[in-house]
């Protein structure tokens, strides 16, 4: 049963995660173009400085941010002090393994649920200063992009931390009962440490 | 009660909770006993508005740029520059890896990125001439802790968010001590050379090495640039430094010096070509074209063309010129998987950065710093021992946790009080900075050391031990930067962005 729920999460987590990471070095590159343009734009005669890019970047970062951050959790890229789990019988730090994740998966319920309130919530209801989606060129009205579309990167981070969360609990409770059972593994981090 | 949040805290981080998730479960938990809950969700918003920076996006652009630069083939160019100019001197490929740390300083933000770029060039190098691995591996990790603090540094970019300082006035402020870590491990060097005999090398590596004709004519112009530029800086500074600098610039427009300086430049250059070898001028002519990035990030921000942000913005893109078209050592199938490295190295700092701000809204509800004051100036009124404390409390801290956490936890409590102190907020940033960052190559948790390790296959112990007399010199020079601010204030008050 819990092999079972563990393979689902698991397959699950691969593929969102796969997908994030490849919009989020996609988010960077585009990041590091509308800067250019800004300045550019700044900077050469007869055109005039656009209001948009500062925005568009942060825009960019923060998904880039909530896209790829989860895969970092996942991987364990997040920074610990491990010298007391190390120090301690394999046995016992399983256990506080187990206490330190469901520290954490206490926070990010809470995250998850501030986050809601946050995105779908009355501030989220507010246009952004700047970014519009050019509806007009295409022949229909001009729109304001929704500041409920930058939060949302956070939502979608703290969301899919919980759920690796839940991952990583079910691991470590293998670990515990059960150490030689062969888990399923994510290669995708070990195949970036060898692109090196 | 709340005050109660900061030994949670400790004791979470001790036992191997994430520093992310203690910054916001200690807080949080306080809050929600004391009977705040409405706080909880401006925890969660200041995480979200933390994030929410430009002048944080410096960070994934200067990784970036790092990043492209050491995979572009860079390191192997400042190398080969650095041996043509030191080479030759007793312990020479020691002295190659300092220098050679101090010039990818100026390109990179990151320690371990310097010690897995140029250890896995310099350590085999420097086995194959003579020298044991463990002190290859141990100067290697001593001197790639210039990495964060020469700029661009992503330690400083952190500290001045959190902070709320200038990124251009603690960038400034980290050169000269920069430079003081890379002179000093030098001086070691020499020390040690005499002692164990430690061997020369040839300057020249490979000789008969050509150039295309467009790089030479890139080089030619951009290291007379360069020179003529470095004058104008000196004119300036003499000027400022004798007080009469506002008398001359009404006659006198930059521009025209630089103009003047031109010719001059171009005179010092074929003066010293007389002297070298045609192999020397070519490994030198090589180094121009990658040591342009520190000089385009500080000459921009410096002249006020652009921000620090969209300095390293600029930075990436020349990073990328250089690889493509100068280089050509990349290639377009490279670049998905640099991009991917940059934004999930920078991503988790990024949001520790994000919940930094959440846990220092929560330190100025409890007024922690406010007594943690009282406790500290109990012990001591004299902020030269309340100083030194500091530093060793500093000095521990960086041996078990990662400069950045570091930083971030700790600026929000330690900084006002020294501020109060009547310490300069930039230069209590460098001595905080300075610390930390050495703290990456000490035992028993460095980071670096288990790099260094990695990279030469020596235990971390060994290296641990044959670091020993480097780190002593990095502790005289943090103490250096603390008791003498002008080390670390000077550059920043000439030019202005510090009163």
């Amino acid at each position: 049963m819990f092999m079972m729920v563990l393979n689902i999460l698991f397959a699950i987590n691969t593929t969102i995660l796969r997908i994030g990471r490849a919009l989020a070095w996609i988010a960077l590159g585009i990041m590091v173009a509308v800067i250019l343009i800004q300045v550019f734009f700044r900077y050469v005669p007869f055109l005039d400085a656009l209001p948009w890019p500062e925005e568009a970047a942060r825009f960019l970062m923060l998904w880039m941010t909530g896209l790829i951050a989860p895969s970092a959790y996942r991987w364990g890229g997040f920074v610990a002090i491990d010298m007391v789990p190390q120090a301690l019988p394999k046995a016992i730090c399983a256990v506080l393994m187990i206490v330190l994740l469901g520290l954490s998966t206490l926070v990010l319920i809470v995250a998850v649920q501030l986050g809601w309130q946050h995105t779908m919530g009355f501030g989220g209801n507010f246009d952004s200063s700047s970014l519009r989606l050019p509806l007009d060129w295409f022949g229909g009205t001009d729109t304001k992009i929704k500041l409920r579309y930058m939060y949302g990167s956070l939502l979608f981070c703290v969301v899919m931390m919980l759920v690796i969360n839940i991952e990583l609990i079910i691991r470590s409770v293998f670990a515990l009962v059960s150490p030689d059972t062969e888990l399923p593994d994510d290669d995708s981090a070990t195949n970036m440490v060898r692109a090196d | 009660m709340l005050v109660w949040f900061l030994p949670v805290f400790l004791i979470l981080l001790m036992i191997g909770l994430p520093v992310f998730f203690g910054l916001l479960f200690a807080p949080g938990i306080l809050l929600w006993l004391n009977g705040q809950e409405r706080d909880i969700a401006l925890l969660y918003r200041n995480v979200y508005n933390g994030m929410d920076s430009f002048p944080l996006m410096a960070l994934p652009f200067f990784m970036l740029a790092g990043e492209l630069m050491n995979r572009g083939g860079i390191t192997t160019r400042l190398v080969e520059f650095s041996q043509a100019l030191m080479g030759h001197l007793r312990g020479g490929l020691a002295h190659v890896n300092i220098l050679s740390s101090i010039l990818f300083a100026g390109l990179s933000g990151s320690a371990v990125a310097d010690t897995s770029a140029l250890g896995s060039t310099l350590i085999p190098a420097m086995e194959r001439n003579g020298y044991s691995r463990k002190f290859a591996a141990a100067i290697t990790a001593a001197s790639s802790v210039i990495g964060p603090i020469i700029p661009p540094s992503g330690i400083m970019i952190i500290y001045a968010y959190v902070m709320g300082e200038s990124v251009a006035a603690l960038f400034l402020a980290g050169i000269v001590p920069g430079v003081m870590v890379g002179v000093g491990l030098m001086v070691m060097v020499r020390l040690l050379a005499d002692r164990y005999d430690l061997p020369k090398a040839e300057r020249i590596v490979q000789r008969g090495q050509t150039l295309s004709e467009g790089e030479s004519f890139i080089s030619f112009a951009l290291l007379r640039i360069n020179i003529a530029g470095l004058l104008v800086g000196l004119y300036h500074g003499v000027f400022a430094l004798i007080g009469t600098l506002d008398a001359a610039k009404p006659e006198i427009n930059s521009w025209w010096i630089m103009l003047f300086m031109l010719p001059v430049a171009h005179i010092i250059v074929m003066m010293v070509r007389k002297r070298v070898s045609e192999d020397f001028r070519i490994v030198c002519k090589k180094a121009v074209a990658p040591l342009q990035t520190p000089i385009i990030i500080l000459g921009g921000i410096l002249i006020g063309v652009f921000t620090p942000t969209e300095a390293s913005a600029i930075a990436v893109a020349y990073a990328l010129v250089i690889s493509f078209f100068v280089l050509r050592s990349m290639k377009l199938s490279d670049l998905p998987s640099i991009l991917m490295k940059s934004a999930l190295g920078s991503s988790t700092v990024l949001l520790l950065v994000g919940a930094a701000v959440a846990f220092k809204t929560v330190v100025s509800l409890s007024h922690a710093p406010e007594q943690l004051a009282d406790s500290i100036l109990g012990l001591s009124s004299d902020p030269l021992i309340l100083l030194f404390l500091i530093n060793v409390l500093l000095f521990i801290v960086g041996m078990f946790l990662d400069a950045g956490p570091a930083i971030i936890i700790l600026g929000p409590i330690l900084g006002p009080i020294f501020v109060d102190l009547g310490v300069h907020p930039v230069h209590f940033a460098i001595i905080m900075s300075v610390n930390l960052t050495v703290g990456l190559a000490t035992p028993p948790m460095g980071l670096v050391l288990f790099v260094a390790s990695s990279v030469s296959g020596e235990k971390v112990e060994t290296i641990s031990k044959a670091i020993l007399p480097f780190l002593a010199v990095e502790i005289v020079v943090i103490f250096l930067i603390t008791y003498i601010p002008a080390i670390s204030m000077t550059i920043p008050r000439l030019t202005g962005f510090v009163q």
